[in-house]
C-alpha cells in the first residue's frame, strides 16, 4: 500500500480537484452480489477467484488426461484421433501447469501472504485485480482454440521448426504461443507485486528471518518468476513473428539452429518446475509443524535451501536436452550441477521428517496431504537423481520412466502440497472446516489412483514405452500396465469427484448450520493468520501485529512456567483479534477487468484480422487511461482522508499499534 | 484427532523404485532397454542399475524413517493433552550429516557415470552409416565403395549391420526434429534439421532388434519404427552384394503393367534405381516433392516391414503380405495418419486406382529385390 499514499496528492497537485472525470464512469462501490467480485480489489477475494478459476481448469486438464489415458487403455486404441490425441496432451500439460498448478500457488500467495506477513492487503491492489483478469483472459484465449479449428498440437514445449507454420499449419500453435504471452503478463504482475509486497509490508519485528517458511517459498517463486518468464516471452515472441509475419528465427533453410528454442525453453522451463514445486513446499513448512507440535526443523537451513534451489534451478536446464547432440562437455556439465540440486532438497526432506520427530502427530487431511508429499515426492526426486545421470538419461528421456517422474514431483509433490493447503487454511478463507471424513476418503482414493496411475508408468518407460506415441501395439508389451495407469487415472477422477461432493455438502452444511463456525485458531496454529477471525475479515488486521520471533502467534499461547516446563498459558480463538475494526480500504475498480479484456482481442486480431487487434488496444489504452487518472482509494467511500493507515488504525484506536499489540496480544498466564 | 487407521500401508510404496526394476528386468517388450544387447547399451544399463540402486537404497531409508515417525509419534488417546513435545529448533550437527552424506553420495555417481558420457560420444571402429529422418519414416545410406557419398544403398526404416561391428551414425533430419532409438542397442540420439549428429550402434548378437522415433515429430509421431537388422559377417556381405544390383525392368504382363502405372504416379516420391529415367523425376528447382522424398523401393522385398516399420512384409511362413500392402497403396492415410495436402506422409490412391491397378502395382512392387537376409 506504499503507493495508495502518494497518488491522491499527486493528482490533487495537477488538477486541484480530487475527484477526477473519468467520463461516463463512476467508481464501484464495496457491493454485494457479483460486482463486488468482478470489481474487487481485495487480496482474499482475488485469491479464491485464483483458486475457483484454477480448480474449474484443474477439472478440464484431468479430463483432457482421461481421454488420453482412455486412448492408451489397450493397444492400438481408437478412442482418439492421432490428431486429437496430440491437441490433448499438449492442453493437458499447458492446462496444467499454466492454468492450474502456478495459478493455484497464485491463490495462496494472494490469500495467505498479506496476512502471514500482518499487512491489510498487497501493495498494488489493483493491480493484483489485473493480474487474476489477465490470467483468466489467458485461460478463456487458450481454450477458445478448440472450438475455432483446434487446440495446439506441438507439445507445450513446443519444439521447433515443429510448431512453424510449415509442419503446424492451424491456428493452434498460434493460440499456445500469444495464449502463453497474456498468461506471462499476469503472473509477471502477480510477481511484481508480492515481491514488494512481501519486501516492504511486513508487519513491525517481522525480519526475513522471521518470516513463516510458506511466504519465504512464495517470494523465492517470485524472483524465479520475474527472471525466467522474460526468457519464455522472448521465445515466444520469436515464435509468434515466425508464425505471424514470416521470420525466420526458427527456419533452417535460412540458416536457424533449432536448438535455440530448446535452450529459451528450458532456461525458463526449468525455474518453472521450482516455480511449480516450491509453493507446496512451504506449505507443508506450515502445515507439518502445526500437526506435530514442534516448530520447524531447521528453519534456517529449510529457506536457505529453498533459496539455494531458485538459485542453483537456473544451472540445470539443459539437462532437458542430454540427447540434443549439444556435445558431451555440456552434457557432463549440467549432470553434474543437476545431481547436485538433489542436495538442497534431499535436506528438506529429512529436515521435514526431523520436525516430525519426537512430536505428537494429529492426523487431519492436511496432515496426511503433506506427509503424502514428503513420501511421493521423494520417488521423483530419486528418479531425477537418475535422469541427471546423463549416460542414462539417453535410455530414459522421451519415455514414460520421465512421465513417471515428473507426475511424481508435480502430482506427488505439487498438487499433494497444494491439496493440504485447501483443507489447511479452507476455515480461514470460509469460516467451517472441509468434511474431514469426506477429506480422508479424497486423500485415500488421491494416494491409490495417483500411485496406480504413475507408478506403472516407470515399469512402461524402462520397457521401452516412448512418450507422447498416440498409439502402441499389441506386440510392444505394454498393455497390463497401461491398463493399470488408466483404471488409477479414473480412481483419480472419483477422488476429484468426493472433494467437489466435499466443498459442496460442508458448504451447505455450514450455510444450514450443521457444519459449525470455526474460531479464528482452529488448528492451534503458529502463525499470524490465526491471529484473526475466520473467515478473515475484510480488512484482516483491527491493528499490525508486532512480531519479535518465528512462530510469534503460537510464542502468545505457550509458554514456560515457574518450572520451565511448557505450558499452554491461552487459547488461540480468545486471543486472537476480534476483527471489529473498520480501517480504509482500497476502492474496487473498473479498470483491471476492462484491460484484461483488451488483451485476448488483441491476441485474436494477430491471428485473424488486424481490426480486431485495433480494437483490443482501444480497450487496452483506454483502460490504462481511466486506471491513471483513478485514484487507489476513492475519496468518496468512507473515511476518505487519502491517506493509507498501514501504522495508524483509524477510529477509536487512538494509540500505537505497538501499544495495542502488547497489552492486547501478550496476555502471560 | 488421532487417526483410527494405520497409515502405514501407503508407506510401502515408496520401495517402488525396488519395484519397478525388479519388475522391469522380468519384461520381455521388444525395446527393452533393461536387456541390453550391444556394449553401449550394456554400458548404459549398468550405469542405470547403479543409479536405480542407490535411488532405492535412499528410497528405503526414507520410508522406513517416515513410517517409524508416523507410528511412534503418533497422537494417541492416552497422551496427556497437556503435555506439549520439546519445541526442537534443530540440531547442526544433524543437519550438517545429512547434507553431506548426499553430497558424498552424489561426488560418488559423478565419479562413476561422467567418463561414460564421453565414451558414448567416442567415434566407434566400423563403418559409418548415413542416417535420416523425416516425416514419418528414416533413411539409412550406405558408401559402399567409400567415395565419401553415402549413395550406394539406400534403404528405408531397417538399418542393416553386422554383429559386433561398432558402426558409426551421422544422423540428420529433413524436417522437424526426431530421435533415433533402438533401446538393446544404444540409447537415443536427436535428427535436428541442419546439423549432423555423431551416435554409433553395435549388437554382441545377430537378431532384429527394434526401435522408434522418440522426439514428438508431429501427427504420425507413434508410427515411424526402426527397425536394426543384425547379420553374421556372411549374410551381411551377401546382403550388400544383392543391395548392389540394380532393379529388374519388368519386361511384360502384370508387372510391366505395374511399372507403368508406378512411373506414371509413384515416381513423383518414390525411388528405384534400374537405370530407366522414366522411374526418376529431376529435382526441379523449388519443388517441394520430388523423387527421394519417399522411401527408395529398389529393393522393397528385401525388407521385414513397410509403412514406417508398421507392417509386416511377410507373415510367419515367408508369404508376402499383399493385404495390408494392397491397402496401403490404396489408402495409406487410413492406416497411417498422414497430411498429405501440405506434403506429410503419403496421399490416398483411391481415387486414382482401380483394383486391378492395386493388383498389378503388388505384383510389380513384388520383382523389386529379394527375400530378406533373415538373422539365424
Amino acid at each position: 500500500m506504499a503507493l495508495t499514499e502518494e497518488r491522491p496528492e499527486v493528482l490533487e497537485l495537477e488538477s486541484g480537484d480530487t475527484t477526477p472525470d473519468v467520463g461516463g464512469f463512476g467508481r464501484p462501490s464495496h457491493g454485494t452480489g457479483w460486482k463486488a467480485w468482478v470489481f474487487t480489489v481485495d487480496h482474499k477475494k482475488i485469491g479464491i477467484m485464483y483458486g475457483a478459476v484454477a480448480m474449474f481448469w484443474f477439472f478440464c486438464g484431468g479430463l483432457e488426461a482421461l481421454l488420453v489415458r482412455a486412448q492408451l487403455f489397450t493397444p492400438n486404441g481408437t478412442v482418439l484421433t492421432a490428431e486429437q490425441y496430440n491437441q490433448l496432451f499438449t492442453m493437458h500439460a499447458v492446462t496444467m501447469v499454466f492454468l492450474v498448478i502456478m495459478p493455484l500457488a497464485a491463490a495462496f500467495a494472494n490469500y495467505i501472504v498479506p496476512l502471514q506477513i500482518g499487512a491489510r492487503d498487497v501493495a498494488f491492489p489493483r493491480m493484483n485485480a489485473l493480474g487474476l483478469w489477465i490470467f483468466v483472459a489467458a485461460g478463456i484465449f487458450i481454450n477458445l482454440s478448440w472450438f475455432v479449428g483446434g487446440a495446439p498440437d506441438g507439445g507445450w514445449f513446443a519444439y521447433a521448426p515443429n510448431t512453424g507454420v510449415a509442419f503446424s499449419p492451424g491456428h493452434g500453435m498460434d493460440f499456445y504461443a500469444i495464449g502463453l504471452q497474456i498468461a506471462g503478463i499476469a503472473s509477471l504482475i502477480g510477481s511484481i507485486n508480492l515481491t514488494v509486497t512481501i519486501l516492504n509490508m511486513r508487519a513491525p519485528g517481522m525480519t526475513l528471518m522471521r518470516m513463516p517458511v510458506f511466504t519465504w517459498m512464495i517470494l523465492v517463486v517470485q524472483f524465479l518468476l520475474v527472471f525466467s518468464l522474460p526468457v519464455i516471452t522472448v521465445a515466444l515472441v520469436l515464435l509468434s513473428f515466425d508464425r505471424t509475419f514470416d521470420a525466420n528465427f526458427f527456419n533452417v533453410s535460412m540458416g536457424a539452429d533449432p536448438l535455440l528454442w530448446q535452450h529459451l525453453f528450458w532456461i525458463f522451463g526449468h525455474p518453472e518446475v521450482y516455480i511449480l514445486i516450491l509453493p507446496s513446499f512451504g506449505i507443508v513448512s506450515e502445515t507439518l509443524p502445526v500437526f506435530s507440535r514442534k516448530p520447524l526443523f531447521g528453519y534456517g537451513v529449510i529457506v536457505i535451501s529453498g533459496a539455494a534451489i531458485g538459485f542453483m534451478g537456473w544451472g540445470v536446464w539443459a539437462h532437458h536436452m542430454f540427447v540434443s547432440g549439444m556435445g558431451p562437455v555440456s552434457v557432463a556439465a549440467f549432470s553434474a550441477t543437476t545431481m547436485f540440486i538433489a542436495v538442497p532438497t534431499g535436506v528438506k526432506i529429512l529436515n521435514w521428517i526431523a520436525t516430525m520427530w519426537g512430536g505428537r502427530l494429529r492426523f487431519t487431511v492436511p496432515m496426511m496431504f503433506s506427509i503424502s508429499l514428503v513420501s511421493m515426492f521423494t520417488i521423483g526426486g530419486l528418479s531425477g537423481v537418475m535422469h541427471s545421470v546423463a549416460a542414462g538419461d539417453t535410455q530414459q528421456t522421451d519415455t514414460y520412466f520421465i512421465v513417471a517422474h515428473f507426475h511424481y514431483v508435480l502430482f506427488g509433490g505439487a498438487l499433494m502440497g497444494l491439496f493440504a493447503g485447501m483443507y489447511y487454511w479452507w476455515p480461514k478463507a470460509f469460516g467451517y472446516k472441509l468434511n474431514e471424513t469426506l477429506g480422508r476418503w479424497h486423500f485415500w482414493l488421491v494416494l491409490i489412483g495417483f500411485n496406480m496411475t504413475f507408478g506403472p508408468m516407470h515399469i512402461l518407460g524402462l520397457q521401452g514405452m516412448a512418450r507422447r506415441h498416440s498409439r502402441y501395439g499389441p506386440e510392444d508389451g505394454f498393455d497390463f500396465w497401461n491398463a493399470v495407469a488408466t483404471i488409477g487415472a479414473f480412481i483419480i477422477l472419483i477422488a476429484m469427484l468426493v472433494m467437489a461432493v466435499n466443498v459442496v455438502r460442508s458448504w451447505t452444511g455450514y450455510r444450514k448450520g450443521r457444519v459449525p463456525q470455526e474460531g479464528a485458531d482452529p488448528w492451534d496454529g503458529r502463525t499470524l493468520e490465526w491471529a484473526i477471525p475466520s473467515p478473515t475479515p475484510e480488512h484482516n488486521f483491527d491493528y499490525i501485529p508486532v512480531v519479535t520471533d518465528v512462530d510469534d502467534f503460537w510464542h502468545k499461547k505457550y509458554q514456560r512456567d515457574e518450572s520451565g516446563k511448557l505450558r499452554k498459558v491461552a487459547d488461540g480463538n480468545d486471543i486472537a483479534q476480534k476483527g471489529d475494526q473498520h480501517p480504509h480500504l482500497p476502492s474496487p475498480s473498473y479498470w483491471p477487468v476492462v484491460l484484461a479484456a483488451g488483451l485476448p482481442l488483441i491476441g485474436l486480431g494477430l491471428i485473424y484480422n488486424l481490426w480486431i487487434t485495433g480494437f483490443g488496444l482501444v480497450l487496452l489504452v483506454g483502460a490504462m487511461y481511466g486506471w491513471s487518472l483513478e485514484p487507489a482509494t476513492d475519496p468518496d467511500a468512507g473515511h476518505g482522508d487519502g491517506h493509507d493507515d498501514h501504522h495508524e488504525p483509524d477510529g477509536d484506536d487512538d494509540g500505537s499499534s505497538e501499544v495495542a499489540a502488547e497489552t492486547e496480544e501478550a496476555p502471560v498466564g | 484427532m488421532a487417526s483410527t487407521r494405520s497409515p502405514i500401508r501407503r508407506r510401502f510404496l515408496i520401495g517402488l523404485p525396488a519395484l519397478v526394476i525388479l519388475l522391469a528386468s522380468c519384461a520381455d517388450g521388444r525395446l527393452d532397454a533393461t536387456d541390453p544387447k550391444g556394449v553401449n547399451a550394456e554400458a548404459i544399463w549398468s550405469v542405470n542399475r547403479l543409479s536405480g540402486w542407490m535411488a532405492t537404497v535412499v528410497g528405503i531409508f526414507v520410508a522406513v524413517a517416515v513410517v517409524f515417525v508416523v507410528v511412534k509419534f503418533r497422537e494417541r488417546d492416552t497422551d496427556d493433552p497437556d503435555e506439549v513435545p520439546e519445541q526442537i529448533h534443530g540440531n547442526k550437527k544433524a543437519e550438517l550429516t545429512w547434507t553431506l552424506i548426499p553430497v558424498g553420495m552424489l561426488v560418488f555417481l559423478a565419479v562413476a557415470t561422467l567418463p561414460k558420457v564421453f565414451d558414448l560420444n567416442e567415434e566407434g571402429a566400423g563403418r559409418t552409416i548415413k542416417v535420416e529422418g523425416q516425416q514419418w519414416w528414416w533413411q539409412f545410406s550406405y558408401d559402399i565403395d567409400d567415395d565419401g557419398e553415402y549413395d550406394d544403398i539406400i534403404t528405408a526404416n531397417e538399418i542393416v549391420i553386422p554383429v559386433g561391428e561398432e558402426v558409426n551414425l551421422e544422423i540428420h533430419s529433413n524436417d522437424v526434429i526426431h530421435s533415433f532409438w533402438v533401446p538393446q542397442l544404444n540409447g537415443k540420439r536427436d535428427a535436428v534439421p541442419g546439423r549432423v549428429h555423431p551416435w554409433k550402434i553395435s549388437s554382441t548378437e545377430p537378431g532384429i532388434y527394434y526401435g522408434e522415433c522418440t522426439e514428438f515429430c508431429g501427427l504420425s509421431h507413434a508410427n515411424m519404427q526402426i527397425r536394426a537388422v543384425v547379420l553374421e559377417q556372411s549374410d551381411f556381405d551377401e546382403w550388400v552384394r544383392r543391395q548392389l544390383e540394380p532393379a529388374p525392368l519388368a519386361a511384360s504382363g502384370d508387372a510391366a503393367e505395374g511399372a507403368a502405372l508406378f512411373a506414371a504416379n509413384c515416381v513423383t516420391c518414390h525411388v528405384i534405381n534400374n537405370g530407366d529415367p522414366a522411374y526418376r523425376v529431376a529435382a526441379e528447382n523449388g519443388a517441394v516433392l520430388q523423387s527421394g522424398v519417399a522411401p527408395n523401393l529398389t529393393h522393397l522385398m528385401s525388407r521385414t516391414s513397410f509403412a514406417g516399420a508398421l507392417f509386416e512384409m511377410y507373415d510367419d511362413d515367408g508369404n508376402l503380405n499383399v493385404a495390408d500392402l494392397r491397402e496401403w497403396i490404396r489408402n495409406a492415410p487410413a492406416l497411417k495418419p498422414a497430411n498429405a495436402e501440405n506434403q506429410q506422409g503419403m496421399p490416398s490412391f483411391e481415387e486414382k486406382l482401380n483394383e486391378e491397378d492395386l493388383d498389378n502395382l503388388v505384383t510389380f512392387l513384388q520383382t523389386l529385390g529379394n527375400p530378406p537376409i533373415l538373422p539365424d
